[in-house]
């Protein structure tokens, strides 16, 4: 039987008395198009549900339009149960809300939520006979994996990877592998020795086949899409062509060198905390009169960020100074002391029974450092108490945050990923934060934000099971990495011929998915379909509407707008 | 609750609205599902993102019933496909300047970029819609020469 059958739910008498249904089944019948109209007291519930598909089924007609609640509320099950019986194919089922949509919202209204409620019906006939289904793209997956910087994330997500079998390109452009750890000399909160807890890692990463360490490179190119990545990486001694399945980036963060301030640069006693722990760790004594002065370029206008390390980090040294001698006086000037969660609170709370002296200050109050020659004196104005205090010191740490690379905007340009107004890379979703706006591509550690060593390593470790998510797969097909694979619309296609290469399409495309590429002599475009997202913003700007959503076109579209207001003399 | 004052004479203005699946058109239904009475004279076509709505879509509604449209997306910088509403709302604001000078006017354009996520909202957005939208003439000359248009046909 050709033609739609359309179910009308009664939802249990909470439609009906707004919305007049055997009015309305009589009318939608007359329609073209419709093979038959039913109407039923509960499409949420399974024998309902159920006898609805069984006469679905047995009817043979051409596609189903339910109208019910809302895609949000129980209906959105029903479709789900229509679209599994039609093999997954949601381009023959429709949903209209007539309850949130019309029935409750027009209880004033009988007749009008009727007629509204004839109109959605009508339009969304209109879009069953013009919906259209993009087929599903299948790539084969490379089952290798690329990390960029071999600091504690990249060390731990290439670890991580390698251990499930697959090889893992380690990319760093230093020498060796333990970044920001090789340069302190403790680690907070454990005070454990960094190198003592960086050696077992490179010892494993030196041992394990699967990883290959590329020292001293950098990647220069990239193209692809998730699953099949071409990575192009270049050295001192040439360049490297891979072919990789999924992106880790772990390229860490910078130091700030507070040049300028607090007299940084013209008095030799004035150290930034990275200073101190090489200091610390050449074994060198501190001297007995320690000031830290905390917030040094950062929760400024510049960065008005808070780096979450430079704190911990600085307690850290103050405490450490502080048991080597307790004769000394270790002073740590603040304006807030940021220090979450139970394990660094008692940190903190063990700095202040070692004898650390904290004193606040006010943002626009800072302290200034004085002496001729050398440090003699840091003066305060204490913001609790309310008196300026004047504290004599040996040396002045100053703490300062990390900042992102230089190199993470080429990065981002390369991968097609965004970086946020500080240069940090940026996270697609706060419910999936190591993931980024192209699929495949994903990040952890201090590039996405300051981290300790112990959380870059628990982020690489994240996304490293985020790469197996792809690389464990023969194959992986462009639905799948949707988050919302049901939702979502399939991807766009270009209809041969007809594309006149204009490139606005390419240039609306917010994931890239878009590129114009020389066919015969001519340049058209071509949608990538991994990459696409299916949002629709190149139809919308296509000259021709040679570009198209299969599950959304134009036609179907404007069958929905032709239909949507009946001609006023008939309601 | 909002429903705009209407006589008998003259009916509730026709509005299409185009709501983002992912905030308007959630707004939508949390005003369904808390029963806020709105006039009957509006429709809803749910789609992916509003920069999916080709500024076509926007004419071919005036041409086809509706005396006004509403473009309704996430808030900016909220959008769920990057940076897709930023361009929606260039295009939509361009459309704006054309059916100024065309004559129809960009008042009958709505667009609410993360104004209408809560019932509340959407109700009230689109209540202030229907009420501006009252005054206005029909759209029927216009209409008339527009529908006759081949590619409106």
């Amino acid at each position: 039987m050709p033609g739609v059958m359309v179910f009308l739910c009664r939802c249990c008498g909470r439609i009906p008395p707004t919305v007049d249904l055997l009015a309305l089944g009589e009318k939608i019948g007359r329609e073209e198009g419709v093979a038959v109209v039913e109407t039923r007291d509960t499409l949420c519930l399974p024998e309902d549900r159920a006898a609805m598909l069984r006469s679905f089924e047995e009817s043979g007609a051409s596609g189903i339009l339910v109208a019910a609640c809302s895609p949000y509320g129980k209906a959105g099950d029903v479709v789900t149960t229509l679209s599994a019986a039609c093999d997954g194919d949601r381009s023959h089922v429709r949903l209209v809300d007539i309850r949130e949509g019309c029935a409750w919202i027009h209880r004033g209204d009988p007749a009008g939520a009727t007629a509204k409620a004839g109109d959605l019906i009508r339009m969304n006939l209109g879009f069953l006979r013009h919906g259209k289904r993009s087929a599903d793209a299948v790539v084969a997956v490379r089952p290798e994996c690329i990390v960029v910087g071999a600091g504690s994330a990249g060390m731990a997500a290439a670890l991580s990877i390698a251990r499930a079998g697959h090889r893992v390109h380690l990319v760093e452009r230093g020498m060796g592998g333990g970044g920001m750890l090789k340069l302190l000399s403790h680690v907070y909160p454990t005070d454990a020795g960094a190198e003592e807890k960086l050696k077992p890692s490179l010892e494993a990463i030196s041992a394990q086949p699967l990883i290959v360490f590329h020292a001293k490179t950098r990647v220069v190119a990239a193209t692809g899409y998730a699953g099949d990545f071409k990575i192009r990486l270049a050295s001192g001694t040439g360049e490297t062509n891979l072919h990789v399945g999924a992106v880790i980036l772990a390229t860490g963060a910078g130091v700030w060198l507070p040049r300028g301030l607090y007299r940084y640069g013209e008095l030799k006693e004035v150290l930034t905390l990275m200073e101190l722990e090489r200091r610390r760790r050449e074994g060198r004594e501190s001297p007995r009169r320690t000031v830290f002065i905390h917030c040094v370029g950062a929760r400024c206008p510049e960065r008005p960020y808070c780096a979450t390390i430079c704190c911990p980090s600085s307690i850290k040294n103050a405490a450490w100074i502080k048991r080597a001698d307790p004769g000394a006086e270790v002073t740590i000037l603040h304006r807030d002391i940021m220090m979450p969660g139970a394990i660094l609170e008692r940190y903190y709370r063990g700095a202040l029974e070692a004898g650390v002296r904290f004193v606040r200050f006010a943002a626009d109050a800072p302290p200034v450092v004085s002496g001729d020659g050398k440090v003699e004196n840091v003066s305060v104005f204490d913001a609790i108490n309310g008196v300026e205090r004047e504290i004599a010191a040996d040396q002045v740490i100053l703490s300062t945050p990390l900042v992102a690379n230089a190199d993470n905007a080429k990065l981002a340009d390369l991968f097609h990923i965004g970086i946020d107004r500080y240069g940090f890379f940026r996270e697609d979703d706060p419910l999936h934060p190591l993931e980024t706006r192209q699929a495949g591509v994903f990040i952890c550690g201090s590039a996405r934000w300051p981290v300790a060593s112990g959380d870059a390593a628990a982020q690489g470790e994240g996304a490293a099971m985020k790469a197996l998510a792809i690389l464990g797969r023969e194959r992986l097909s462009a639905r799948s990495l949707s988050r919302l694979p049901e939702g979502k619309l399939g991807h766009a296609r270009i209809e041969d011929g007809f594309c006149s290469g204009c490139g606005n399409c390419v240039a609306v495309c917010p994931y890239e998915a878009c590129a114009l590429q020389k066919v015969g002599g001519a340049l058209v475009s071509r949608a990538n379909k991994m990459r696409c997202r299916a949002c629709g913003s190149c139809m919308s700007v296509c000259p021709n509407g040679t570009i198209q959503m299969p599950e959304h076109n134009a036609r179907a579209v404007g069958a929905m707008i032709r239909r949507a207001f009946s001609p006023r003399e008939a309601r | 609750m909002n429903a705009p004052e209407t006589t008998d004479k003259k009916p509730s203005p026709r509005v299409l609205v185009f709501a983002c699946r992912w905030c308007a058109l959630i707004g939508a239904d949390a005003a369904g599902r808390k029963k806020t009475e709105l006039p009957a004279s509006f429709r809803v076509i749910p789609v992916e993102c509003a920069s999916m709505v080709e500024p076509d879509s926007v004419l071919r509604a005036l041409a086809s019933g509706a005396d006004g449209v509403a473009v309704m997306g996430c808030h900016l910088g909220g959008c769920r496909f990057n940076d897709a509403n930023h361009v929606a709302v260039k295009r939509m604001e361009a459309l704006g300047d054309l059916l100024d000078t065309v004559g129809i006017g960009r008042r009958r354009l709505l667009l609410s970029f993360g104004t209408a996520h809560e019932g509340h909202e959407f109700a009230e957005v689109l209540g202030n819609f229907l009420r501006e939208l009252g005054p206005l003439p029909e759209l029927t000359r216009w209409r008339k020469t527009l529908l006759n248009l081949p590619a409106f046909r």
